[in-house]
């Protein structure tokens, strides 16, 4: 391994000539306020690079090779770093030269710039065109290493792992047998102490020179330092964790498992909220997510989502979930109690688009009598939330359908329990999304899935197709073939394989590009199938042949089944319903019912197995008529997420607008739209923010939350999309951002008016995919004077 | 806005300067939409944050917070792309000179300007020049005008190294008399310093330099319905740049004096001081230490701070005074309720204020790549700051995924 050595400047004023002198520092301090004469200049922050698929934070060989090169830097030069201060940034330049295979020696100037600038000359300005050198990196290695690593450190005792971060840190966390060692107490004034009180303090801590070492600290920045500081003492055997302690911890400790939650919260529910934070800290809410509890924007509030695989209960089920969201997802008054929202009251559940159910409102208290009532009846929330194997969905009407080659229910369940309480699945880079068809209609949405399974046959046998790295939010993509064909009973060794291959590259550190699809994207769908199947316990073989006919948007209606009963598709506008009335419909399914309630990705619910000629009746059920399942197109296709009400992040109001318009448009369809065209549904999805958990991209009419700033002040607003189509392949294409939620119903109008007069029959994707931009720029968008108020209130 | 206005809204938006993965996507991104790494490579990147924190104050969902490393704005949480960020950046969506050129429009009432000084010996011995500012501050909280005041002070843990605080008492004001000379994210920390103290929905006096009140005014008068109406009276100071930390304590070193011996920088007549416990340690011209500027600040054409009720500052009044610029019905009522804190004299002679802030603009105009145009539209949109700024010294830089979002919250 290369050794770090700290020199001063005195000692760089004698060597300048026979070393690249590299200033770490930012181009404007090196320019502008100075630099050692002759130096070069690599700022810190080309170095770091958590998104490239190499370890931890460090470069790929490639990046790093160029900035050297450029540099006129090769792999034998001697190279000085320096940096402003004591040389944190600038020992990090030296150990990723040392990871990536420099053979020339390793200088840390000590004190940095600040010193050299006491008593030396500097000089500005940018770099000189110095010659460019061709530079040869190695892929990454000692000293720097991966997390096995660790785990050997903490089980044997030859190596010492140590912490160099400051005690507090410590003291909060840190991995088992690690020893403080904070870089911060081997320097002062900003420079290194003197070598016998560090050789003291390394003795106080048991650090001889011929033990193993392994540093840490949060993100592989401050050990740099202390690897060159070791190094420089006559430390042979130092290596340095890339990964970051948090990364460490969340696979490690009680606080991330989903078991240790639950504890911390049976332990509080008597004292409440607040004590559980001043025991757990804040961050424990973001932990709660494990277990199925978001915390609420009203503090001490939490959502709590259910997970239903496959979007299937059984009536006992469905009556808890209804009951509990009826007893215990109350407003509480300071918050308008049960008039809190004029359009649904409380007590109140909302099915989502993954066949979770939600209920909000919920506290602390109660959580351990919900967790006791949901056990009795086979319930959970663990694993619905977090970057964990999502609630997998399915078919909504598998083991129904008479077109069914596959049960996907049974699929969907395998892959459950399989990761259910899984420690080492529960944190996964990011969330996991797996969708299981069975059917001809693909109605689970692989598209949209990490990765999403279709029906197939091969050589006689029925199995899946895979597909991979689908997704909304920032940056969304429709998922690619993988060119797969699995067996039903080979599903859960895929997801699993597919979680390790995630586990293995996906970036732990740069939170926000990490889904997998941004994995499928940078490393192409063959490296990717490469590398599941290294990982997987069965040979891949290729696709089989697709047995998916269209694509199904919802099962809203009265359908007939295999056995020649029918399922009755209720609808439920943007899922919300009453607990009370959800509890209903489980005695509906047992009365007239093969005693399930069933939930759909559209946020709708389904009673199977009734008889035929006991439709009617059922029909005239209150709840079955408040729910229709005759409902109008737009009441029938309006989808919406939780929005500003609860989330954090939603920027708009969603689900009573969004329910408000749908009405407001039906009456209008049914009055005066004059098309030719008549869908049964208008899909119209609600988003309260890009997140997009209302899925706006796969809909007729996309819409997505947004803030609208003019002289005359903010308004709610909308991007506005048109033309998503799953059937095609087909995201929506954004047509106009931020237009004024108050003109939406009227813009609306405009673009249905116009496809009505343009086509007979053509699917509503199809025209826009024809109608040029600007056209539908300007239906969007042309106000009729003055329908908009500047403000329209945001409730 | 105009019928049409955004007419060019249909045509495909630019991708960001950096290689984004989020951009290899399958659709295109809405028009005009505008993300916090938009505003990252235009401004943070770009090295032209004058961190004045009004994008952490417009987020609506918090996803901005101060960096640990570098104290500019950084992700702390998912961003959802609504654009405030960008429409209230003083350095990119949001027209400051059309800010103020509103704000002078709308006030009621005419404009002052005094030389003043603190009554009280403690709060002169405290503030930078005449101490007037903390004194007047102590007057309304005294007199209950105000429940507190958003002011900054000196981190224990850095020498000279500013941060935001709330000022509820008299002693508290004290402690923290006296300029600092490098940005604390000031109108984006407001949330966190009420939020830490016992306040309930206080009254507020919020204390910055005039970018910080061009911010706070923004968000006041084209924000949403209620924001910023905590903030009952903004005091701006004077300023023609601040510093970036950094290179200004590596620049005091370098001219051999060491920041922890330093009590308080100043700034006067072209003139930076550095003074210790008894004695001055250096003084040289303020162009010496140019390189440590923010180079956000040379963009900037508020010296005086128009958007805010009273601007306080050294120039044209005696050393030993402070020059109080009072604009409209709330910077009058102000002064009168802290009048018996407060020597009150009229300034006379301002040519030496007019000359340096007609210098101070002429330099901006010079500088800003895009046309400085009070009359302008309010919004600068994506593409339009990159029509400008590209291929100028100040063109967006790609965004660095070192500094990146290490946020762990997620909806
Ligand atoms: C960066 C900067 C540059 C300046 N440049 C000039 C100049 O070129 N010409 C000129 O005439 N005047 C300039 N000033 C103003 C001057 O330094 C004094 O602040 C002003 O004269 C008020 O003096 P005082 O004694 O009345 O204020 P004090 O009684 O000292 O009260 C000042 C108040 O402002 C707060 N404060 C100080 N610095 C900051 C900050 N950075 N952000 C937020 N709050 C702060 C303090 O906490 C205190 O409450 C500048 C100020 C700053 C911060
Ligand atoms: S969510 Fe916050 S960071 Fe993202 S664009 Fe909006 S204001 Fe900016
Ligand atoms: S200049 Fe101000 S608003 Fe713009 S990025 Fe910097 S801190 Fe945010
Ligand atoms: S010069 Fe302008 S931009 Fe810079 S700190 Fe002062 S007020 Fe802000």
């Amino acid at each position: 391994m290369s050794d770090v050595s700290v020199v001063g400047p005195a000692w760089l004023d004698d060597h300048r000539d026979e070393v690249a002198v590299v200033d770490v520092r930012d181009e404007n301090s090196y320019e502008s306020v100075g630099h050692v004469p002759g130096a070069v200049n690599v700022p810190y922050e080309a170095i770091r690079d958590p998104t490239s698929g190499t370890a931890g934070h460090l470069p790929t060989p490639a990046e790093f090779a160029g900035l050297c090169a450029e540099a006129g830097i090769d792999e034998e030069t001697p190279i000085v770093a320096y940096d402003d201060g004591p040389g944190v940034y600038a020992a990090r330049l030296l150990l990723t030269a040392a990871a990536l295979g420099h053979e020339g020696e390793l200088y840390l100037l000590d004190g940095g710039y600040d010193d050299w600038s006491d008593s030396y000359e500097t000089e500005t300005g940018p770099v000189e065109g110095d010659e460019a050198a061709s530079y040869d990196a190695d892929e990454p290695g000692s000293p720097v290493v991966g997390r096995e690593r660790v785990e050997t450190a903490v089980d044997e005792d030859e190596t010492v792992l140590v912490d160099t971060r400051s005690a507090a840190e410590y003291d909060s966390a840190h991995i088992p047998g690690a020893v403080q060692l904070g870089w911060e107490d081997l320097v002062a004034d900003g420079s290194l102490k003197d070598r016998e009180e560090i050789r003291r303090m390394l003795a106080d801590r048991g650090l001889d020179a011929d033990r193993e070492i392994v540093l840490y600290c949060n993100t592989a920045r401050r050990l740099s330092h202390t690897y060159a500081v070791l190094s420089e003492l006559g430390y042979e055997s130092v290596y340095a964790y890339e990964g970051s302690l948090t990364d460490w911890i969340r696979e490690e400790s009680d606080d991330w498992s989903p078991e240790g939650l639950e504890q911390q919260v049976r332990e509080y529910a008597d004292e409440g909220f607040e004590a559980l934070v001043d025991a757990h800290g804040d961050g424990v809410l973001d932990r709660l997510k494990l277990i199925g509890l978001y915390h609420q924007k009203q503090r001490g509030y939490f959502m709590l989502r259910t997970k239903v695989p496959g979007g299937n209960l059984t009536a006992e089920q469905a009556r808890v979930i209804g009951e509990v969201a009826d007893e215990f997802a109350t407003a509480p008054e300071e918050y308008g109690g049960a008039e809190q929202n004029a359009e649904f009251g409380d007590a109140y559940l909302d099915i989502t688009d993954r066949q979770d159910i939600q209920m909000h409102w919920i506290e602390l208290e109660d959580v351990p009598e919900i967790w006791d009532r949901y056990d009795e009846v086979g319930l959970t929330t663990m694993q619905a939330c977090g970057n964990s194997v999502r609630n997998v969905v399915a078919c909504p009407v598998s083991g129904l359908d008479p077109e069914e080659e596959l049960d996907a229910q049974s699929v969907a369940d395998r892959v459950t329990e399989r990761f259910l309480g899984d420690e080492h699945y529960a944190n996964l880079p990011r969330k996991f999304k797996v969708s299981v068809t069975g059917c001809h209609e693909n109605c689970a949405r692989a598209e949209i899935n990490d990765l999403g399974l279709l029906p197939a046959r091969k050589d006689g046998r029925v199995g899946f197709n895979a597909k991979i790295g689908g997704g909304l939010s920032d940056g969304p993509r429709i998922a690619r073939d993988l060119d797969l064909f699995v067996e039903p009973d080979q599903v859960v060794d895929l997801v699993e394989a597919a979680a390790d291959f995630f586990i293995d590259h996906g970036s732990y550190l740069d939170t926000a590009v990490n889904r997998l699809r941004f994995l499928v994207a940078e490393m192409g769908v063959e490296t990717v199938r490469e590398e599941i199947e290294a990982r997987a316990s069965f040979e891949f073989e290729s696709a089989g042949e697709g047995l998916t006919e269209r694509y199904r948007g919802d099962h809203v209606g009265v359908h007939e089944q295999a056995d020649g009963n029918r399922y009755v598709g209720l609808n439920v506008p943007v899922g919300r319903m009453g607990g009370a009335e959800f509890a209903r419909l489980a005695d509906l399914a047992e009365q007239y019912g093969n005693g399930e309630v069933r939930v759909t990705l559209n946020q709708n619910a389904v009673l199977p197995g009734v008889a035929p000629d006991e439709v009617e009746q059922l029909r005239e059920d209150p709840v079955v008529k408040r729910y229709s399942p005759d409902p109008g197109p737009f009441t029938r296709g309006v989808l919406a997420c939780t929005g500003k009400e609860y989330c954090t992040y939603g920027i708009i109001n969603t689900k009573n607008r969004a329910v408000r318009w749908a009405r407001e448009l039906d009456e209008w369809y049914e009055q005066e739209y004059d098309g030719p065209a008549d869908p049964d549904a208008i899909r119209m999805h609600l988003s309260g923010c890009s997140a997009s958990c209302a899925q706006p991209q796969i809909a007729d009419i996309g819409l997505r939350g947004e803030d609208r700033r003019t002289i005359e002040g903010s308004e709610p607003a909308v991007d506005v999309g048109l033309g998503g189509d799953l059937g095609r392949e087909r995201f929506i294409d954004w047509i106009v951002g931020s237009h004024p939620t108050a003109d939406l119903p009227d813009a609306v109008r405009r673009v249905l008016d116009a496809y009505a007069a343009d086509t007979e029959d053509e699917p509503f994707s199809v025209w826009v995919e024809q109608t040029p931009r600007e056209r539908l720029f300007d239906l969007v968008t042309d106000r009729a004077e003055s329908t908009a108020t500047p403000t329209e209130a945001d409730d | 806005m105009s019928k049409g206005e955004n007419r060019t809204d249909h045509l495909p938006r630019s991708p960001g300067v950096g290689d984004d993965p989020r951009e290899h996507k399958d659709t295109n991104t809405p028009p005009g939409k505008i993300r916090f790494r938009d505003l990252d490579e235009a401004v943070i990147e770009a090295d032209r944050c004058i961190q004045c924190g009004s994008c952490a104050a417009a987020c609506p969902s918090d996803s901005i917070g101060i960096d640990e490393i570098d104290g500019k704005p950084t992700l702390v949480k998912m961003c959802t792309g609504c654009s405030r960020c960008w429409d209230f950046c003083p350095r990119s969506g949001l027209r400051y000179e059309r800010v103020i050129e509103e704000t002078e429009a709308n006030r009621e009432g005419s404009t002052s300007a005094y030389a003043v000084r603190a009554d009280d010996d403690s709060a002169r011995e405290a503030g930078q020049d005449g101490g007037a500012v903390t004194a007047l501050l102590a007057g309304l909280l005294e007199a209950g005008e105000i429940d507190g005041a958003v002011v900054a002070r000196e981190r224990e843990d850095e020498p000279l190294r500013g941060e935001a605080m709330l000022a509820t008492s008299r002693e508290e004001l004290l402690e923290s008399g006296g300029s600092i000379f490098n940005q604390t994210m000031q109108l984006g920390e407001i949330d966190r310093v009420v939020g830490e103290s016992d306040l309930d929905d206080p009254d507020l006096a919020l204390v910055g330099t005039p970018c910080v009140i061009q911010g706070a005014k923004a968000l006041e008068s084209f924000g949403r319905p209620g924001e910023g109406s905590e903030i009952a009276l903004t005091v701006a100071l004077f300023c023609t740049r601040s510093f970036e930390y950094d290179r200004l304590t590596s620049l005091l070193v370098e001219h051999g004096v060491e920041p922890e011996a330093v009590d308080h920088l100043d700034v006067a007549d072209g003139k930076l001081f550095a003074y210790g416990e008894s004695e001055t340690l250096l003084e040289t011209d303020v162009e010496a230490f140019d390189a440590a500027g923010l180079p956000g600040c040379e963009e900037c054409a508020d010296f005086t701070g128009r958007a805010a009720d009273i601007a306080a500052g050294n120039v044209a009044s005696p050393d030993d005074a402070t020059t109080f610029v009072v604009r409209g019905e709330r910077g009058a009522d102000a002064l009168d309720a802290a009048a018996s804190e407060l020597e009150i004299e009229d300034l006379g002679d301002d040519t030496a204020l007019r000359k340096l802030a007609g210098w101070n603009r002429r330099k901006a105009e010079e500088t800003l790549p895009r046309e400085f145009d009070p009359e302008g539209d309010l919004s600068i949109g994506y593409e339009q700051h990159r029509e400008r700024y590209d291929d100028t010294d100040r063109a967006p830089q790609s965004h660095n995924p070192a500094r990146a979002y290490q946020y762990e919250r997620w909806c």
